[in-house]
């Protein structure tokens, strides 16, 4: 079992190499980013020159991307890779240096981290949320086949199915946070007027003193991005239960526990559950890169400080070392989200050999 | 008395000819039609992406208001002392949805003519990238080998990135605005889902019995990969553009919608239509998001009813 | 007693020995489908002895499987629906009884095997919890014992390292193994009837044969009445004492296995022995049965098998025949064997010994 996963981790290595790669190539497709300041005429070639050479952008493309790596550095090729302690360099990815915004200068880790939070925030309470109704969901309408409950889930997930995400987080937006409904906010991750802005020191000093009062305006802000993204994915994803636990309960086994007599509840929640939820899990274990990534549209429309709309700025400004950074992140955890499902797979499914 | 073994075939009977004799014999495309028409939803759904579909190719023509000639903007609302500096809504005037924006222009006109490139792109970007993207999965499946580890490592890489990331920075520097390229971004960020797919019926076609028959009477790689497997890999790889046509739509409305798509001045989309949208709708405007909103969302909706359609006829072993 | 009879009027309250311990009597179930409504049963009849042996004999699709299903009430209520008729077991109607009640007799009283032992078993159980989650739910025992007697259970049906065995996963065994586990699940809780739907028509004959030889000796050593439906004669020869043979939901010839396999007393039996290739017919044109099955929705009026039967009279189509005793002590549902069929019979009797001539054995 070992065996397995470390085998699957060695396999997915060269991916993540030829990740790296096609990020690196896809920010340079645009050219450098100090062709921005070519377009103002108060910056002369000698200022643009020198801003290159600061930034590393005069080095041959490889050279570059070696750099960014960390491969090449102070110390030779390949020995700078190794940790400072053991004679290596302090430079690149492999050293947890992403480099620093060509925006405002911040550390790029320093940006990430500071979005990487709100991201979160959102989207884990939306999984953990989408994931227990759609379970419940489909479990229940697959059951209860025909029922007025089934059909509803069904109308329910073509509709939601078909809603683009940005649309109904507009439409929350027209129709919950505008007079006369002022319900919710539309945007942000907090009051302006009451509280500090979310991450600053000043934040946690406020929600030490009102802990109550900040929660309660968090998750006043979470309703509306949160139903969001709830509402398309329990779509998708309760009619995936629904179809799975409806094939399992076709199965022969089944009725050979009902020949046995096994009641029925049983029958459900043992013998046909345990079976439906395999591939279900799967489909969980491979929204997991979601949590990192997914919500780009949610945080634009609700403009909740996350990494998605940070990398929608970052675009805005063609600050690369950030969107190299963000890029990465997102692409390694659906490699690893890939990994976890296959290995969480293998794990609960006996018929499943690895060797 | 005779030894032959009595044979039991009724020779003198008059029972009435219960037995079930097909006269007409249907190919798999007549078959798969047939199933289809009985699919009430997958009808509807038809209905509604080919209403949307002649909306787009006749509309603009039977518009009463010039999209390029936007009469000259009103100080107030018809009818009210409300100012019309922030659009005037819907049935007032003669403007079915509703007047948009500073410019004060027709809502009905720029869906109808947003209809356009929406679709045009959706179903373009589709079209091209199952194409590619059944080219290169086929070749993968069939050839095997070093061919296929080398094609599906960049796959691999593809499908791990973050799509709509690596969409929006492609858009916006090569994009310029310009549909035509953005419908290229598009496929050529949307092949590889396919080509996965393609390779796996590939991988377990190429193992059946017609294919060796092929070989054995001398027809070229080439033609068998087209002419014999293709075929039989069709009904899988229609479904999924069918419904990928959805999700180009609604990639495209967003994409325009944040700017980096098509560009509003040149040709509405029904994503950039919404480009500005959000000031005006903190302040009371709810037209502006829900007709073009509703356009996308009918369009998918009818895209999605003919594609579970497509997939239940053409695929005889569909279950439920 | 081994001697087939239509209901055979034993009292169900009265504590006869010789009582049946099965007495299906009128059965009929039927599906509403799209089209219309499919009589998979139309009109069954017949009983077992406690401790007898019964063979259910048809083509794919004259009912006998929906037979089984039936008395065992698995079948899925809409769109199925068991429309007429009582089925009696060890002085209860099994059609009366509540949910829960039939739950008590499904597997403790009544054991069911079926075809397909890969699919029939749950994947992601091992062997031994799925032995003895059975024995569990009719026995009072604790999971100990219980595991024990799942061990136990196994050697009987010649498992070999059932220690072993009982940890492992359906995939893990062979076909013929899998087979002995589900048969092993059938008998651990001592059920008084087995029944058996076509469970060797999915193993390999080699393996088919030793199964047989299985069923066989458990149901000699224990005493287990057992209901066999197959669709291979060869399989019915073997096994059992008694054979019913159906066509289109109804039993259209029963008797001992002498009676039905060496003297068939309906066309149909005739048909389905003809049929059967042998070295005898070397060099022959295999006979077939002309025709096909009638479509569910449009059954032929009359006898159901009138338009593909060579003996068929106006008779046989002006209205169905019952169950009639036949000269050998069958009975056979069939104008043959009435007063204005016995010209007819004669030549029927004629062809029916060159068929006996040209079967092997």
């Amino acid at each position: 079992m070992i065996k397995y996963v470390v085998r699957r981790t060695i396999q997915a290595i060269p991916v993540l190499f030829l990740i790296t790669v096609f990020t690196f190539l896809l920010m340079h497709v645009g050219g450098n980013p100090a062709q921005r300041f070519a377009q103002n005429a108060k910056v002369t070639q000698a200022q643009i020159a020198a801003f290159e050479h600061r930034w590393g952008l005069d080095d041959p493309l490889p050279l570059q991307y070696c750099k960014w790596l960390g491969v090449c550095g102070d110390k030779p090729i390949v020995v700078n890779a190794l940790p400072p302690a053991l004679g290596g360099g302090d430079n690149g990815i492999v050293h947890g240096d992403f480099g620093y915004s060509t925006f405002d200068g911040r550390l790029v880790t320093d940006v990430i981290a500071q979005r990487m939070l709100p991201t979160l925030i959102l989207t884990v309470t939306a999984y953990l949320i989408w994931v227990t109704i759609a379970i419940l969901a489909g479990v229940y309408a697959a059951v209860k086949r025909y029922s007025l409950f089934d059909s509803g889930l069904t109308i329910f997930n073509y509709v939601g199915y078909s809603l683009p995400t940005f649309w109904l987080g507009l439409m929350l937006i027209t129709f919950l946070s505008v007079p006369p409904l002022r319900w919710f906010p539309a945007s942000g991750m907090n009051d302006p007027y009451t509280t500090p802005a979310f991450g600053t020191n000043s934040y946690w000093v406020f929600f030490g003193q009102n802990p109550f009062f900040a929660i309660f305006d968090l998750g006043r802000h979470l309703v509306l991005p949160v139903l969001t993204l709830v509402t398309v994915s329990i779509a998708g994803d309760s009619r995936f239960v629904r179809s799975s636990m409806l094939d399992s309960l076709n199965q022969d086994y089944v009725k050979t526990a009902r020949a046995k007599g096994v009641p029925e509840r049983r029958v459900i929640l043992r013998h046909a559950l345990r079976n439906a939820l395999l591939p279900v899990i799967t489909n969980v274990g491979l929204e997991i890169p979601f949590l990192f990534s997914g919500a780009i549209v949610t945080e634009t429309i609700f403009a909740w400080p996350g990494m998605g709309r940070q990398f929608i700025e970052s675009v805005g400004h063609t600050d690369y070392p950030v969107l190299m950074g963000i890029l990465l992140i997102a692409a390694v955890s659906i490699v690893f989200a890939n990994l976890l499902a296959d290995v969480l797979y293998a794990v609960v499914d006996p018929r499943v050999k690895y060797d | 008395m005779d030894n032959r073994i009595p044979d039991v075939s009724p020779t003198t009977s008059d029972a009435p000819a219960d037995f079930e004799v097909a006269l007409v014999s249907l190919n798999q495309w007549q078959l798969a039609w047939r199933r289809f028409r009985r699919h009430k939803l997958a009808m509807f759904g038809s209905g509604l992406f080919l209403t949307f579909v002649a909306i787009a190719v006749f509309g603009p023509f039977i518009l009463p208001y010039d999209a390029t000639n936007v009469p000259y903007p009103l100080k107030f609302c018809p009818g009210t002392t409300i100012s019309a500096n922030l659009g005037c809504p819907p049935l007032n005037g003669g403007h079915l949805l509703g007047t948009v924006g500073g410019t004060q222009e027709d809502l009905l006109t720029l869906v109808v003519n947003g209809s356009r490139l929406s679709l045009a792109i959706g179903i373009g970007a589709a079209a091209f990238a199952s194409v590619l993207g059944a080219i290169v999965g086929g070749i993968s499946g069939y050839f095997g080998g070093w061919v296929d580890t080398i094609l599906m490592r960049i796959v691999d890489v593809l499908l791990s990135m973050p799509l709509l990331f690596v969409i929006i920075v492609f858009a916006k520097v090569f994009g310029y605005g310009d549909w035509r390229v953005i419908l290229l971004v598009f496929a050529l960020l949307g092949w590889p889902a396919i080509a996965r797919l393609v390779r796996s019926l590939f991988l377990t076609l190429r193992t059946e019995v017609f294919v060796d028959a092929a070989r054995a009477v001398g027809v070229s790689d080439m033609r068998i990969i087209f002419r014999h497997i293709l075929p039989n890999a069709m009904s899988p790889i229609i479904v999924v553009t069918t419904l990928s046509v959805a999700g180009f739509i609604v990639t495209e409305a967003f994409v325009s919608y944040i700017g980096y798509g098509v560009n509003a001045a040149y040709s509405p989309t029904w994503g950039n239509i919404l480009s500005n949208a959000q000031n005006d709708i903190l302040v009371g405007n709810w037209w502006w998001p829900l007709f073009p909103g509703l356009a996308i969302v009918l369009t998918v909706l009818g895209i999605n009813f003919m594609g579970d359609g497509l997939r239940d006829a053409l695929d005889p072993r569909s279950r439920e | 007693m081994t001697t087939m009879s239509p209901s055979d009027g034993a009292d169900p309250g009265t504590a006869a020995p010789d009582r049946p311990l099965l007495d299906v009597r009128g059965l009929r179930t039927y599906f509403h489908v799209m089209d219309g409504t499919v009589k998979a049963v139309d009109g069954v009849d017949f009983s077992i002895p406690p401790g007898g042996t019964v063979g259910l004999v048809g083509e794919s699709g004259c009912g006998k499987s929906v037979t089984a299903h039936s008395i065992m009430r698995l079948i899925d209520i809409p769109p199925g629906e068991i429309a007429g008729g009582e089925i009696w077991f060890d002085g209860r109607d099994l059609l009366k009884l509540s949910d829960s009640e039939m739950r008590h007799v499904r597997g403790g009283e009544i054991a069911m095997v079926f075809q397909e032992p890969m699919t029939s078993l749950n994947p992601v159980f091992t062997i031994g919890d799925q032995i003895s989650e059975a024995i569990l739910l009719h026995n009072d025992v604790d999971k100990k014992e219980a595991a024990e007697r799942a061990i136990e259970s196994l050697k009987a049906v010649g498992v070999s390292a059932p220690e072993r065995r009982v940890r492992q996963y359906p995939h893990e065994l062979s076909g013929g193994m899998r087979q002995r586990a589900m048969i092993a699940m059938a008998l651990s809780c001592n059920p008084k009837l087995v029944i058996a739907d076509e469970p060797t028509t999915a193993l390999d004959v080699t393996i088919q044969a030793q199964i047989l030889e299985l069923i066989k000796a458990l149901q000699a050593r224990t005493g287990t009445a057992l209901l066999l439906i197959t669709h291979d004669l060869a399989v019915v020869a073997e096994t059992v004492q008694t054979i019913a043979v159906m066509y289109a939901g109804r039993i259209v010839e029963a008797g001992t296995v002498d009676q039905v396999l060496l003297a068939p007393q309906h066309p149909y039996t005739q048909g389905l022995l003809n049929s059967i290739p042998g070295v005898k017919k070397r060099g022959r044109a295999l006979s077939v049965i002309k025709g096909v099955v009638p479509n569910p929705f449009r059954l032929p009026p009359g006898c159901k098998f009138q338009p593909r039967c060579p003996y068929a009279w106006e008779a046989c189509t002006a209205s169905e025949p019952d169950l009639l005793p036949a000269s050998n002590g069958a009975t056979s549902r069939c104008y043959l064997h009435s007063p204005e069929g016995a010209s007819r019979r004669e030549a029927f009797e004629k062809s029916v010994a060159v068929t006996m001539e040209s079967v092997d054995g």
